[in-house]
């Protein structure tokens, strides 16, 4: 009975392992694809839209009207013209949400930790400051798969959106993920 | 059981439920309330730091959740944003100003990896000051995420503290004008 439950942890442990690991590879296939930003990208709202909750998945779209985000229970657009700022930065976190979280700290002899180096995921933040009609400013933060945050920016500022930093002399301020 | 015993136990269990319910109320009324903070109002600028030391996206994190905070806690008449024209005529107007003093970004997953590894910390030095001039509250505040969470959460953090900082302050009620 004493030694079945260290075997039983290690298949657990092996089983958490495999399914993190197969999670990484299928988001890595997905953040890799074409940039589709014409069509709407899957994006996060991690805050500053008025009305809408903060981590709340949805899409994004770029039209002459505006900036628009379209999500199940809401959808609001910022003007192009009260655009002030746009400009995009890289980042990491960790996949699998609260439940994985919960999960790794289960995970018996440390196995959570080691979860931890398989579950993290690159992703793009597109960060937009803009003005309402009576002049109060306003920040947006997207964050969304890699290389959609730089195809959003330039449809952004062709369509007349201002930028304190041109797309080409953005420097790329990485999060290495933990490698050093 | 004797009725004339009955009665004064059930008064005195009425009176220890009255004592009870009194207390928790005094201990549930927010703190520093009162209508000298009330009759001010707040506008909130974004924090000043040189250019390349703070990532945009944290600068506007920290102008967010500190509007956010500011507005859960009550402790202002109106919060207003960086440049609103309506703040303009508003006669009991507070500005709070933050200037960054250290930003040190952090990593997720060598947080969750070490436990004691790759925090993400930002301090900045914070001054309320009124329309005249004059400083009010003046305070080095700090945001940390250290073991959970994603590295946007220190400014959430730091909100909260500056929140409760001028919550907890002893803001003088507006002079008449």
């Amino acid at each position: 009975m004493s030694s079945a439950r260290p075997k039983l942890m290690l298949c657990i442990l092996a089983f958490l392992l495999f399914f993190t690991y197969t999670c990484g590879q299928a988001s890595e296939t997905t953040t890799t694809s074409t940039p589709t930003a014409a069509a709407g990208v899957r994006v996060v709202h991690v805050l500053g839209l008025e009305g809408v909750k903060r981590n709340h998945h949805g899409t994004l779209t770029v039209q002459a009207s505006g900036l628009k985000f379209e999500a199940k229970s809401a959808h609001t657009t910022v003007a192009i013209a009260s655009i002030e700022d746009v400009l995009t930065s890289q980042d990491s976190h960790q996949t699998g949400g609260k439940v994985l979280t919960v999960a790794k700290i289960g995970v018996p002899y440390g196995g959570g930790r080691v979860l931890s180096l398989f579950s993290r995921e690159k992703v793009d933040s597109l960060t937009i400051a803009y003005r309402d009609s009576n002049g109060g400013l306003h920040g947006v933060i997207f964050s969304m798969p890699v290389g959609q945050a730089d195809t959003l920016k330039k449809q952004l500022v062709a369509l007349g959106a201002r930028t304190s930093m041109p797309v080409e002399s953005q420097p790329e301020k990485k999060d290495d993920g933990g490698n050093k | 059981m004797n009725p004339t015993r009955v009665l004064p136990l059930t008064l005195r269990r009425i009176a220890g439920s009255a004592l009870l319910l009194c207390l928790i109320c005094v201990g549930l009324v927010p703190r520093g309330l009162g209508a000298e903070t009330l009759a001010w109002s707040i506008q909130v600028e974004p924090v000043q730091a040189e250019e390349g030391q703070l990532p945009p996206d944290f600068t506007l994190a920290i102008y967010e959740d500190l509007l956010e905070q500011l507005a859960k806690a009550g402790t202002f008449q109106h919060v207003y944003r960086s440049g609103d024209r309506q703040a303009e005529s508003v006669p009991h107007l507070l500005t709070v100003r933050m200037t960054l003093l250290n930003f040190e970004r952090g990593n997720q997953t060598e947080r969750a990896v070490t436990t004691v590894k790759g925090a993400t910390k930002v301090q900045v030095h914070m001054k309320i000051a009124s329309r005249k001039g004059n400083v009010l509250v003046e305070k080095d505040v700090q945001g940390t995420v250290r073991l959970f969470g994603e590295n946007l959460k220190a400014t959430y953090s730091l909100a909260k503290h500056i929140a409760d900082t001028l919550r907890d302050a002893s803001i003088p009620a507006p002079t008449p004008q």
